[in-house]
């Protein structure tokens, strides 16, 4: 008998971890992925500095250093630095 | 001393343990029953639909007994029950067996409690999943909602909106190439074609299954009536 009402609380008490693991991805994220989706060795971005709007300069765990932006026709595009 | 073992006292005193063991017996048995009237008391709380059907059958001697039955049969029975009539509703239609099992067991619950109305549920289960084995991929092609995928991929937060951009740059560029492909004016054949659009959509869904895994299932769900959308230059072109 006691066994529902505590699952109950425990659903209940789990029940926000839903949303928020349903949040956007945060800055380095999106521009891992962004740069692995231009085709960019990038295993994780550890560092990253915001130079204008949608304009980045990400720097990876190996090393590599790339700047992220979207240009005029709305492109994303990534060069390496 | 037979004198002194027939006083009054001394037969209540031999006396004394008889009562004693039948009032035992008397508490034991109030007690059995009161423990035992939770229980009965269950089912009614639990599932208020079936109460009377569930009333009318038992008999009283055995409602401790028959009244245990239906209280699990709405969470527990209807795992054990549903996949019995299912593996002989799949051999069937064995293309398409999940969807049969997934409509056959919402109808099932409701029935599942009495014990002889389960074998006719497999044959009618079993002939609707025939039924509509044959109509399901014809309803499986104008299911796909274009605008609503868009929609739901641009809401989406699992993916963040330099990715997002990136994406769409992507599939900007593979319709084009569907585009000049169509006209007869690109290189690409349907199979380099074909594997450009399997490389975007893994892309897609690669991105979407760990944050939006239900969006994720979709777009792979869907992935050939996509196909079908590109191959197709006025369909193509309506999009």
């Amino acid at each position: 008998m006691p066994v529902r009402p505590t699952v109950f609380f425990v659903l209940a008490l789990l029940g926000p971890i839903g949303p928020a693991a349903a949040q956007s991805p945060s800055p380095g994220q999106d521009l891992k992925a962004a740069i692995a989706l231009q085709g960019f060795p990038c295993d994780q971005v550890v560092d990253s500095k915001r130079n204008a709007d949608s304009d980045y300069t990400a720097t990876c765990k190996d090393g590599n250093r790339y700047h992220v932006y979207v240009d005029a026709a709305g492109r994303v595009v990534v060069k390496k630095l | 001393m037979q004198a002194q073992a027939r006083t009054p006292t001394n037969v209540v005193k031999s006396r004394l343990p008889l009562t004693f063991v039948a009032l035992l017996v008397l508490v034991v048995a109030c007690v059995h029953e009161r423990n035992s009237r939770p229980v009965t008391a269950e089912p009614p709380t639990s599932p208020p639909a079936s109460a009377p059907v569930a009333t009318t059958p038992p008999p009283q001697p055995e409602a401790g007994v028959t009244a245990r039955a239906p209280e699990p049969a709405p969470s527990e029975t209807n795992a054990p029950t549903a996949p019995p009539p299912t593996p002989a509703a799949q051999p069937p239609p064995a293309a398409q067996p999940p969807p049969a099992t997934a409509r056959t067991r919402p109808t099932n619950p409701p029935v599942t409690p009495r014990a002889p109305a389960t074998s006719p549920i497999p044959a009618a289960s079993a002939a609707v999943a025939a039924s509509s084995s044959p109509s399901h991929p014809v309803a499986a092609a104008p299911a796909l909602d274009l605008k609503g995928l868009e929609q739901r991929l641009r809401d989406t937060n699992a993916i963040g909106l330099f990715t997002k951009l990136s994406l769409k740059n992507q599939v900007a560029d593979l319709l084009v190439h569907f585009n000049a492909s169509h006209h007869g004016q690109s290189r690409n054949t349907l199979q380099q074609l074909r594997q450009k659009y399997e490389v975007l959509l893994m892309k897609v869904v690669t991105l979407l299954q760990d944050g939006d895994p239900a969006l994720a299932s979709t777009v792979l769900s869907s992935r050939e009536a996509i196909w079908g959308i590109l191959t197709d230059p006025k369909r193509l072109a309506a999009v």
